[in-house]
């Protein structure tokens, strides 16, 4: 509660700057007298609502019947209660009827009509979750990739049902586009007899003495690559030296290996594993994240489980996005911290200061004409002596 | 005559701010005359203190953080005592906010 003195002095400050702004409001255009009467019985009732001033408000003269007007809402402010639960009920009421048709059977209702209640933060989370973080995936699946080895989609591709909800299968997708192209490739060199290839590299390798690139970017996925090589497709296992495009025909000569029917000697199982997709993508995922490797090391050969590798991907992604660089933002959180605090404590004192001194880490101020707000009070000083033990 | 906007910040002040906002979203109030009412009370609430006040309050603490930007002194104490007249508050954690009242009479 108020002291009176705080509550008389508040009280008076109310009346002396209405009093000073009636003119504005009456004259030049002004909005009138009511409305410097509804501000002042507004500005009245949220002063009592906060406890500040001890009501009812004693008139000292003429702008007690100016309360009148004002009196509805310092009415409302004060008592909301017996009205409002009166008709709280039915309103109440009121909003519960369209539960039901909220909740019909998906089956029979329409979808919009369901969705509207629900809104698209609720109802389609899958969706709206992944369409943020699969949105490029999924158009990095549609435009495909520039490879040498493209070809019009090939039957196979375009047997598949669309799948446009999950990003697991966004991803898996955007995992066989990257095989898809190459298939067809890949069997039309199966078709071709081991003279022809010897043709092919030859050809590429003697005129000039030029060499392809053997020592770029590919030279990580070419050790996987001449795993295979020497393990898989024996018939070329001889030559020793590809070139990177053949590296990649070989890798794909090998993949297929595992699809069709074994004719050239056993493969060992580890061999399987390096050949299956997912595991590939091991390969390069390993460096940032041991779990994924783990978790993933199981991964059969067969298509659908190329989709737990890239939502793993994901996660790696989003953990590097989780971990910005330091700024500014950091500092940021601490002051936030500091100002709920304070807006918590919500302890303030308003004043000015005649003489600020400070000896060693002993402060002392004077300070003048203040307005504390301390423990849901509000104290006025003419003056204050603070001692501070910094 | 020279006034701070200091006092908007209390309760008083907050209060009428709170129902200027609220007038002018409604279109009652215009935002000029709004603010005309904002400087008459800065001038009113600092007469009222210098004039109707009288009580003096010792203050004592743990000074926590200081600063003193733009001739305003900003102090937040911990543990912090006040005595006014004869009751006594204390408070865990308050932040003083002070002017230079030489400001005022120049």
């Amino acid at each position: 509660m108020a002291t009176s003195t705080t509550s008389t002095v508040y009280i008076q400050v109310i009346e002396d700057v209405i009093n000073k702004v009636r003119e504005e409001f009456v004259n030049n255009g002004g909005p009138g007298e009511d409305v410097l009467k509804e501000l002042q019985g507004t500005w009245e009732a949220r002063m009592i609502q906060a406890g500040v001033i001890i009501g009812p408000i004693e008139r000292t003269g003429a702008p007690k019947p100016a309360l009148g007007g004002a009196a509805a809402p310092v009415h409302d402010l004060n008592v909301p209660y017996e009205g409002s639960e009166e008709y709280e009920t039915p309103t109440a009421e009121m909003l519960f009827p369209p539960t039901p048709i909220q909740t019909p059977l998906p089956g029979t209702a329409d979808s919009s009509m369901y969705n509207i209640p629900t809104g698209p933060s609720d109802y389609p989370t899958p969706g709206s979750d992944t369409s943020g973080g699969g949105g490029g995936n999924n158009n990095e699946a549609k435009t495909g990739r520039p490879s040498p080895f493209m070809q019009p989609p090939s039957p196979w591709m375009s047997q598949r049902p669309p799948l446009d909800v999950n990003v697991a299968y966004v991803e898996g997708r955007d995992e066989l586009d990257r095989g898809t192209p190459h298939q067809p490739t890949t069997q039309d060199f199966f078709t071709l007899s081991g003279k022809r290839k010897r043709e092919e590299f030859a050809s590429q390798y003697h005129p000039g003495g030029f060499i392809p690139q053997q020592d770029g970017a590919g030279d990580a996925a070419s050790e996987v690559f001449e795993i295979e090589l020497s393990g898989g497709s024996t018939s070329l296992g001889g030559h020793g030296i590809l070139t990177t495009a053949n590296k990649e025909v070989v890798a794909h000569v090998a993949r297929s290996c595992s699809k069709i029917p074994q004719l050239d000697g056993p493969i060992p199982d580890p061999y399987d594993d390096v050949l299956s997709t997912p595991n590939i993508y091991n390969n390069y995922q390993g460096v940032f994240n041991e779990d994924y490797n783990i978790a993933n090391t199981p991964a059969p050969n067969d298509q659908p489980a190329g989709t737990p590798a890239p939502v793993v991907q994901n996660d790696v992604a989003e953990d590097d996005d989780d971990e910005p660089p330091l700024n500014e933002n950091d500092d940021d959180d601490l002051d936030d911290v500091d100002e709920v605090e304070e807006q918590n404590t919500q302890h303030l004192v308003l004043a000015q200061f005649d003489k600020v001194t400070r000896t060693k880490s002993r402060w002392k101020c004077s300070l003048k004409d203040g307005i504390m707000h301390i423990n849901n009070k509000d104290i006025l000083f003419n003056k204050a002596t603070g001692e501070f033990e910094f | 005559m020279a006034t701070f906007e200091l006092y908007r910040r209390s309760t008083i002040g907050m209060c009428l701010t709170d129902t200027l906002d609220e007038m002018v979203q409604n279109g009652t109030l215009r935002p000029e005359l709004a603010f005309q009412v904002l400087v008459q009370f800065d001038k009113s609430m600092t007469e009222a203190l210098e004039n109707q006040v009288k009580s003096k309050v010792t203050i004592k603490g743990h000074l926590h953080t200081y600063r003193f930007c733009d001739n305003v002194w900003t102090f937040i104490l911990q543990n912090a005592t006040f005595k006014h007249e004869e009751c006594q508050e204390n408070v865990g954690r308050v932040k003083i906010v002070a002017c230079d009242s030489k400001l005022l009479t120049q």
